[in-house]
């Protein structure tokens, strides 16, 4: 039953397949795609300085990456359970021999989950890059990856219902405007990047912080983006310089953070609206 | 036996210097916390009394242990004598349990297997044991951390890695693995605690050339968390993690056991006792690895031998561990996957979303709505805590990914967490105490006095009220990955929790 179950659906989304090929012909061709777009929902951005290693070397790296890296990013770089594909990488395909690899293995990305790397020495790090690299090179001649969601995948909506859900049950016009700030949506984001962006805004680039305003104890006024914050403090400004931080038992504060709309929208779509919405921002070119 | 096992976990027994003996597992003294539970039944509370409530706010850093590491303590200490043992990826301390002066210290050589965290130690007689990233048993001299030998769990050339705090029954260490990107069968081997032989190996999915259990064609169903034990029962419980191929789950027809399962296994033999399913044919990544918590109270009125899981896949179960059959199944978390709940208490995954082609939004997300970091049971209030997660993810599945490991593509959506107290009677949420974005990481411990301790999604580990979930005290010390533990020394309660790569201690003043 449950094999039946599948093989009809795998069907229809064969068929549904089909049906949007000529959707398909106006993606935008390999290496235009905006940074903007998901790595996964793209073809590999080409390789910026061709560059060749030592096969012992990419041996070792091979080792070394699978060992520190291979749980997130997986053990072939191809994306593992958390970290994304580094073979369909724009850091990557900019990188020559580390310059901008080993900065950022060493420095990590904290914001993202991915911790620094400081104790690798710099024979291991340039190992890891050689492999990282021969890997590229490898899935560059491979079709059809075992990660990938293409644009074309997610075609599957009606966009005139998403169109009557934006304005009606699903009360994005609330807030949203095709022709103000969603204006070119369809063109700024992409595939798989542009379903994670209009599901739950985040990433890069970021979306606007919640705007807080904080009532000291002799009645001054701050306001301001909220930086960061947890049950005991909030820290408020967009720079080093101008952030100030608050103990919230010693203030009063109220944060405005409109995203949280998005997150309550999670527990009511279907996965036809899903696809639908995805269908009407795809057309605001 | 087990009647005075699980009422008198406040007895103090008399420990010889570093060495314990099997019967003391049953039975833990004050001064320690001798298994990655603190003892068998997996409920992480301690009958220690000093801090209560009311004097809580008064706690103060006792001392501070950094390991020195770049990664996280993502481990439970265990406490033996006087003695803490710490462990991060391919590394385990002796540390004085007072000073946290370095007793002794030992590094693994180095290995290729993932180094994504470790859970702990375990302990037997005057040994500690350790598992590295490429799957060996190390046995060291607990005095001085001479190794005593050191044998392979599993090959980590196949995809096998671990991170596990063993359990130890009698002499038996039993070891479970971790391996999501490969299509390997599921395995727990048990050694000898004094020889490191083997004694038996209990696979959840067939190994190669096997054909028992059925498992519809899947593998996996790792059990990489550290199981319960009930002495009276000769039982021990172990979650079983998920299928492989993960998302691809058109290669694997039917129910696939025994992965996303709970397992009841003989540990003299290996053998299965019982097993129950809490998801069917998963397709997202919801490994049943959370403890199974072992509590002796009332359901419906009637003395129950209860095992309690609240779930990665969003579901609270309570089950009758003498023989698995299920007496309740409600979400504690947003689920969106199930369309009911079958006349055994699983619930029924709706087809719809499984991972496909054009995606599916699902709750949970792929992190789970828990996950590895370890609830705990309150007997005072009969409150089960779990850090929680309400969270979103989408799910992809096409032909092109193939049927080995991964086998499909999943991305977070967003996700908010709790500290969640749940009623084991009804399955009822009594309060919600949010943490922050995101999934949790830290475990909770609840003190019979009132307190529940935990940490939340920034740097703070944090003291709640276990009837009401206010806070009463917290302390800003990095993110908390794991539980906090309590011990009592010198008439001194310390309650041990990491923080970072850094060990905390406090005491009242």
């Amino acid at each position: 039953m449950k094999q039946a179950l599948w093989i009809s659906s795998a069907a229809l989304l064969a068929a549904a397949f089909m049906i949007h090929q000529p959707a398909l012909a106006q993606q935008p061709a390999a290496g235009k795609a905006k940074s903007a777009q998901s790595p996964a929902s793209r073809p590999l951005p080409p390789t910026l300085t061709p560059q060749t290693y030592p096969a012992a070397q990419v041996k070792t790296g091979e080792q070394k990456f699978a060992g520190q890296c291979g749980f997130c990013h997986g053990r072939d770089a191809a994306g593992g359970e958390t970290g994304p594909d580094l073979t369909r990488s724009e850091l990557v395909a900019s990188d020559t021999r580390g310059d901008k690899l080993i900065p950022l293995i060493k420095a990590g990305r904290p914001e993202e989950g991915m911790p620094g790397f400081k104790s690798l020495s710099p024979a291991d790090l340039n190992a890891m890059v050689a492999f990282i690299h021969a890997q590229k090179t490898k899935f560059e001649g491979v079709a059809g990856d075992r990660r990938s969601v293409d644009p074309s995948d997610l075609a599957t909506g009606n966009a005139e219902a998403g169109q009557r859900y934006f304005n009606g049950a699903g009360k994005c016009s609330t807030c949203h405007s095709p022709t103000g700030d969603l204006a070119g949506v369809g063109t700024r984001f992409k595939g798989l990047a542009l379903l994670q962006r209009l599901l739950y805004p985040s990433g890069r680039p970021a979306p606007a912080r919640p705007k807080a305003t904080v009532t000291l104890a002799n009645g001054q006024i701050v306001t301001g983006p909220v930086s960061s914050q947890d049950e005991f403090i909030i820290v408020i400004g967009e720079t080093p310089e101008t952030r100030q931080t608050f103990q919230k038992s010693a203030v009063k504060f109220v944060v405005d953070d409109p995203i949280t709309a998005h997150f309550d929208q999670l527990a009511k779509y279907t996965d036809a609206d899903m696809h639908n919405i995805f269908a009407y921002l795809d057309t605001l070119k | 036996m087990s009647r005075k096992y699980f009422l008198s976990l406040g007895l103090a027994a008399t420990l010889s210097a570093q060495s314990i003996e099997p019967s003391e597992l049953v039975n833990p003294g004050k001064d320690s916390w001798l298994t990655y539970h603190g003892d068998y039944s997996g409920r992480r509370s301690t009958s220690l009394s000093a801090i209560t409530p009311d004097n809580v706010g008064n706690l103060k850093q006792a001392w501070r242990f950094q390991t020195g590491q770049t990664q996280s303590i993502k481990a439970t200490p265990i406490v033996v004598d006087g003695v803490i043992f710490l462990t991060t990826p391919d590394n385990i301390w002796a540390i004085d349990a007072r000073t946290a002066k370095e007793l002794w210290h030992y590094t693994y050589k180095k290995n290729n297997a993932f180094h994504i965290g470790h859970r702990g130690a375990a302990f037997y007689k005057d040994t500690v044991y350790l598992t590295t990233p490429d799957c060996h048993l190390i046995a060291f001299n607990a005095k001085d951390g001479k190794v005593k030998w050191d044998v392979v769990i599993a090959d980590s050339a196949k995809g096998y890695w671990s991170t596990n705090a063993p359990l130890i029954v009698g002499n038996h260490v039993m070891v479970g693995v971790s391996g999501d990107f490969d299509n390997v069968a599921g395995q727990l081997k048990s050694v000898d605690a004094d020889t490191g032989k083997t004694q038996w190996i209990f696979y959840s999915t067939p190994p190669p050339g096997a054909t028992e259990p059925k498992s519809g064609g899947a593998t996996g169903g790792q059990m990489w968390t550290t199981g319960t034990y009930d002495p009276a029962l000769n039982l021990v419980f172990v979650g079983t993690g998920n299928p492989t191929p993960v998302l691809n789950g058109a290669a694997r027809p039917g129910n696939n056991p025994w992965t996303c399962s709970i397992v009841a296994i003989n540990p003299d033999t290996g053998k299965l006792a019982w097993g129950f399913q809490a998801s069917p044919h998963d397709t997202h990544d919801w490994d049943a690895n959370e403890v199974p918590v072992l509590v002796d109270a009332n359901f419906n009125g009637q003395p129950r031998k209860m095992l309690m899981q609240a779930s990665r896949n969003g579901y609270f179960f309570v089950l009758d561990r003498t023989n698995g059959k299920n007496l309740l199944t409600t979400p504690f978390a947003a689920v969106n996957w199930a369309k009911g709940i079958d006349s055994e208490g699983r619930p029924i995954p709706n087809p719809a979303k499984e991972p496909a082609k054009d995606g599916v939004l699902v709750a949970p997300n792929e992190s789970g709505a828990t996950n590895f970091r370890p609830p705990s049971f309150d007997p005072t209030t009969g409150l089960f805590i779990v850090s929680a997660q309400d969270g979103y993810g989408t799910y992809f599945f096409k032909p092109e990914h193939g049927a080995y490991g991964w086998a499909g593509a999943d991305y977070g959506v967003a996700g908010k967490s709790s500290i969640r107290a749940i009623d084991y009677k009804t399955g009822k949420i009594v309060w919600d105490h949010p943490i922050g974005e995101g999934g949790g990481t830290a475990g909770v411990m609840t003190t019979t006095s009132g307190i529940t301790f935990s940490g939340d999604n920034a740097t703070n580990v944090i003291a709640f009220r276990t009837s009401d979930g206010a806070t009463l005290w917290h302390d800003s010390i990095g993110r908390v990955n794991n539980g906090p533990i309590s011990y009592e020394l010198d008439g001194k309660q310390y309650i041990v929790v990491g923080g970072g790569s850094s060990l905390y201690a406090y005491t009242l003043p």
